[in-house]
């Protein structure tokens, strides 16, 4: 290993300028902005007759705005949670709008008297066209999201991944909610919450490979020559 | 004032200059940060011998320079950097650990140092260069990476995950099977 004062003489060598990255909310606000008017863009894309119904039904209306509401805070806290020492209450705030938009879901799902059969929920052919766009639909928000939290500090990938995986979840999921009118609330709760999961299950297992503390090749070549005496 | 004294506020000044491409700052502020990074790492690791300590400091030092745009020049400097610092020893005490459970001291080193007929054979039927370098490409990409990094540019295990983005364990896999791949290709040749 080189000596820590050749370290420093060779980070300040290879030294360019940064863009300060701006605060997390304002990073958040802006992808929200990008990735709701692409969900917008989906839904209205694939629209089966009778979606537009939907979207005037309270009961299916009330939960979506609260998935947004849960997504920007989600989206913040992912960008917090790539900032040395920045304040964990975005986290707590996370996990609330989580809270309340799976109980604005299970609401809607189970209240009123709401009851389906296991075999009906399980035979629910057509959710299976919305796990395909929870999914498919949610992989390009995943990787532009990534893209933005590796300008970051990789402190806690695993945490930084679930709620970016939870933020593009509950937006794609409006998609799927709106695109084509659901049989049973219970059934999309189920499918839906299952794409889901599936979601965030798959970024928090890959985090640790993307969210890396990563140093450029020139600069980590450089400083194995110099170590090695070769400069 | 020395270097190892400079106020923590000065000290964001500083991080402010880097982020806009001065290197003289950054030399200031990356040396007047170290002897902090080594009492708290010292305070940490009070177990750890000189190297470790050696190299704790300059995984820190490594990851503030990557982390550099994080810095927001309207919040402290001080906790910004501490929470790189707790996040660098926590990844070191995890590393440490698996590697500890992986692996096992070797202290036959003539062995290594061709005492041993059989490492002699093996190096001496590796003699085909043309014939190592094609089964080097025909490796699988990670592997390929791995012996690239590791066995030509010669960087150290922490040098090369930084570079590949994969962890230090993940390399000494692919690292593995590489030359056990190589070792069985280089032996159908013959």
């Amino acid at each position: 290993m080189m000596e820590t004062d050749r370290l420093i003489e060779q980070l300040a060598a290879n030294l360019e300028p940064v863009e300060p990255l701006r605060s997390p909310g304002r990073r958040a606000a802006a992808f929200m902005l990008g990735a709701t008017l692409y969900v917008a863009l989906l839904t209205l894309a694939l629209a089966r007759p009778g979606a537009a119904d939907r979207g005037v039904d309270p009961a299916v209306l009330v939960p979506q705005l609260v998935a947004l509401a849960a997504s920007l805070l989600a989206v913040r806290a992912a960008f917090a949670s790539v900032v040395p020492g920045h304040d964990r209450s975005t986290l707590v705030w996370a996990a609330i709008g989580v809270v309340a938009w799976v109980g604005a879901l299970a609401v809607g799902a189970f209240g009123f008297g709401a009851s389906a059969e296991h075999a009906a929920v399980l035979g629910a052919r057509h959710e299976i066209w919305c796990v395909a766009l929870i999914l498919a639909g949610g992989a390009p928000l995943v990787a532009a999201l990534a893209a933005l939290l590796r300008r970051g500090a990789p402190l806690r990938p695993i945490t930084t991944a679930t709620l970016a995986a939870v933020a593009v979840g509950s937006l794609a999921n409006v998609a799927a909610c709106f695109w084509t009118p659901h049989a049973d609330g219970i059934s999309a709760f189920f499918w839906h919450g299952g794409a889901i999961l599936v979601l965030v299950l798959a970024c928090a297992a890959g985090a640790p490979f993307v969210l890396t503390w990563r140093v450029a090749r020139p600069l980590a070549t450089g400083l194995a020559r110099t170590s090695n005496g070769a400069v | 004032m020395t270097a190892t004294d400079t106020p923590i506020d000065a000290l964001g000044a500083l991080m402010r200059a880097a982020q806009r491409g001065d290197a003289a700052a950054y030399t200031e502020l990356l040396r007047s940060i170290t002897p902090r990074i080594r009492r708290v790492v010292l305070r940490e690791r009070a177990f750890a011998g000189l190297p470790e300590v050696d190299d704790l400091v300059q995984d820190v030092l490594l990851s503030v320079h990557v982390a550099r745009a994080t810095y927001d020049a309207e919040r402290p400097f001080e906790p910004w950097l501490l929470a790189i610092v707790r996040n660098r020893l926590a990844d070191g005490a995890r590393r440490y650990a698996r590697t500890g459970a992986r692996e096992i001291n070797w202290d036959h080193e003539s062995d290594v140092t061709f005492g041993a007929s059989e490492t002699n054979e093996e190096t001496a039927e590796i003699g085909d260069g043309r014939a190592l370098r094609a089964a080097v490409r025909a490796l699988p990409e990670g592997q390929r990476e791995a012996i690239e990094l590791l066995k030509l540019e010669e960087l150290s295990l922490k040098e090369a995950a930084a570079v590949s983005g994969t962890s230090v364990g993940a390399l000494k896999v692919a690292t593995h099977r590489a030359l056990r791949a190589l070792r069985r290709t280089l032996a159908t040749k013959r």
